[in-house]
């Protein structure tokens, strides 16, 4: 059996909406395995973003404990936590959210800039990701000068350059259309399939929904199902 | 590093039109500081020229004592061996030795109490500009017993050029009254009162006959080479060489203290209106880094979810900062440049005016100076910094969920 990536214990969240506290998540205890393929789904307000921000260390719970690759992310430090997103997190957001003044190699390289990787094998893991995720004609364009299919393939490969054991994926079809979005969910499967990444989808996309292997569906912040496809 | 001010300089430029504002409003202040500076400069100059150039000289040399209670015995000590180490002083470039008592005017219409000025003419010429006021006839001439008195003394007297008028004055060491007749040969208009409406102009030998204090001298004016040296404010090595042989050397400052209180002013000025400018400044680029701020909130987020720390982002917007600075410096500098050249060129006509007791006689010219050009750049930009830094902990402390949440 594969080693836990995520374990999450009675994570509750709750939050103030114009002074009035908002119960998101309502106590949820998870366990994501390595490799998996996972979709979050639910309408929205289900909690599916907070609950995902709860798990990445973006925000912290009102109750409960997120483990992550074995280590407490509630006892990390703003720093820590900083270092243990760049090193184990990839994050793909709904609206591509592109560093808008890097173009697509900075972009993909900034990550492993933070982490001090060097130029050379910088650019090597650049050319070679921007080639097999087919954007390697873009190199030089800033993000505001491709399409929407283009930039998501781009925020692909910034999350995944530096090799996370976690790529989080928050509605990442939400703006794509359907063929677009099928060709990226099909290319994100085959690279968890190659490479044993694991991948968390937060989504309410058919298309997402087809293709993850294990479907949990929140409802009013708690787990509706959790189903795993054979 | 390399990579923040890659971001830095790229996100100053995203939004033009902005930036292009901001760094507008504060060029805009920087080139109004650079200006005023040298036009506050130039008028300190202006100032102290219209002061020492007409009649006072940049420094004189008196009898100790004689500045307080201008008794007339109180002469000169050695004036010869003054007058010889003036004339070998390369600072100096003219001097004028001058005999100075009080008398009585009086014409067949009038009488009046003057202060009759002894003056060698030529030295006199050379030094002050007694000569440029005239407004009727001629200067003086040595042995010739003319006098030169101002319009506003013509007028009390009723006298006209060419008219005679009697001099009184008391002798220094009897007390003895002498008179003497003298011809009018000139008329001066000059934008000193006190030189205007009580003081009269004769050759020195001929005041010195009539006190019998030959070859000596109450007052030796001096005016300088070097107008740094001139224009300074502070004691110079001059008065204090010449402080000596119970004779006291004093410069403009401590002949004139009201000019150096104005002077002053004219610092505080400034620094209030650096003050103000830096306000100005502040409230600006605050404006522009929170307003950027915000308008990138979700950007912020997204940067620090992969996995920027918050020093990081703080070192962003402190960068964009600097990058605003240096593109609001560079316009500043060549807007105050512009300015102050071209005004260089035109001056500004404040002849006449009267300001502080002193009255400008010489057009207003700003003076560039390379401090303009160092000192004031390297404050906005150091203010800048400094200003950028509550913006930039904001951006560091800003939580990276509700980042994400927002976005305009």
């Amino acid at each position: 059996m594969s080693a836990n990536v995520i374990s999450a214990r009675k994570i509750k969240k709750d939050y103030q909406d114009n002074g009035i506290v908002v119960h998101a998540v309502r106590g949820i205890d998870l366990d994501i395995s390595e490799g998996e393929f996972t979709a979050i789904v639910g309408p929205s307000g289900s909690g599916k973003t907070t609950f995902l921000n709860v798990l990445s260390g973006l925000d912290t719970p009102t109750e409960g404990e997120v483990v992550l690759n074995g280590q407490k992310i509630s006892e990390m430090s703003g720093r820590e936590l900083s270092d243990f997103r760049r090193d184990n997190i990839g994050f793909i957001f709904q609206a591509y959210n592109l560093i808008p003044v890097l173009t697509v190699t900075e972009n993909v390289e900034y990550v492993m800039l933070l982490q001090g990787i060097g130029r050379e094998e910088r650019q090597k893991k650049v050319i070679r990701l921007l080639k097999e995720l087919d954007i390697e004609e873009y190199a030089d364009r800033f993000p505001p000068q491709l399409s929407g299919g283009q930039q998501q393939r781009v925020a692909i490969a910034r999350a995944m350059v530096s090799r996370p054991t976690l790529v989080l994926a928050d509605e990442p079809t939400a703006n794509l259309d359907s063929r677009t979005s099928g060709d990226l969910l099909d290319m994100m499967r085959e690279l968890n399939e190659r490479t044993g990444m694991t991948f968390l989808f937060s989504t309410h996309d058919q298309l997402v929904m087809e293709r993850a292997r294990r479907l949990i569906v929140l409802k009013d912040g708690r787990i509706d199902s959790d189903k795993t496809r054979s | 590093m390399w990579l923040y001010m890659k971001m830095a300089w790229r996100n100053v430029l995203r939004n033009k039109r902005r930036t292009l504002i901001a760094a507008l409003a504060i060029g805009i202040g920087l080139g109004s500081m650079i200006f005023t500076d040298a036009l506050i400069i130039g008028m300190k100059k202006g100032m102290i020229q219209s002061v020492t150039d007409t009649f006072l000289g940049d420094a004189q040399i008196h009898r100790q004592n004689y500045r307080e209670t201008r008794e007339n015995d109180l002469l000169v000590h050695r004036p010869a061996e003054v007058l010889a180490r003036l004339a070998g002083d390369s600072r100096v470039r003219d001097f004028s030795p001058r005999v100075i008592s009080a008398g009585m005017i009086s014409s067949p219409a009038n009488v009046s109490a003057v202060v009759v000025y002894g003056v060698d003419p030529a030295k006199e010429r050379d030094l002050s500009e007694v000569d440029e006021y005239l407004q009727q006839g001629r200067y003086l001439e040595a042995g010739e017993r003319g006098l030169i008195m101002g319009r506003h003394l013509a007028d009390t007297l009723e006298v006209a050029l060419g008219e005679r008028v009697v001099i009184s004055l008391s002798k220094p060491e009897s007390g003895d009254i002498v008179q003497q007749l003298f011809k009018i040969t000139g008329v001066f208009k000059m934008p000193v009162e006190e030189l205007e409406k009580g003081t009269v102009f004769v050759p020195l030998t001929l005041v010195q006959e009539m006190l019998g204090i030959d070859d000596r001298y109450h007052e030796i004016a001096v005016k300088f080479r070097d107008p740094a040296y001139a224009y300074s404010e502070d004691e110079t090595d001059f008065t204090r060489e010449y402080t000596t042989n119970q004779n006291e050397a004093v410069n403009w400052p401590e002949l004139v203290p009201q000019m150096k209180m104005v002077l002053e002013l004219s610092n505080l000025s400034l620094g209030i209106m650096g003050i103000i400018i830096f306000g100005v400044v502040v409230f600006g680029l605050i404006n522009t880094l929170f307003m950027s701020l915000y308008e990138r909130m979700f950007e912020f987020g997204v940067i620090r979810a992969i996995g920027t720390r918050a020093g990081g982002v703080r070192r962003l917007v402190m960068l964009e900062a600097a990058a605003l600075g240096i593109i609001s410096i560079l316009l500043g500098m060549a807007m105050g440049f512009l300015l102050t050249l071209v005004v260089t060129k035109t001056g500004i006509d404040y002849r006449g005016i009267e300001f502080a007791g002193s009255t400008f006689t010489k057009m207003l010219y700003p003076v560039m100076e390379w401090r303009q050009y160092i000192l004031h750049p390297l404050m906005i930009f150091g203010f800048t910094l400094l200003v950028s830094i509550y913006p930039a902990v904001h951006a560091g402390r800003m939580k990276v969920a509700d980042a994400l949440r927002r976005s305009l």
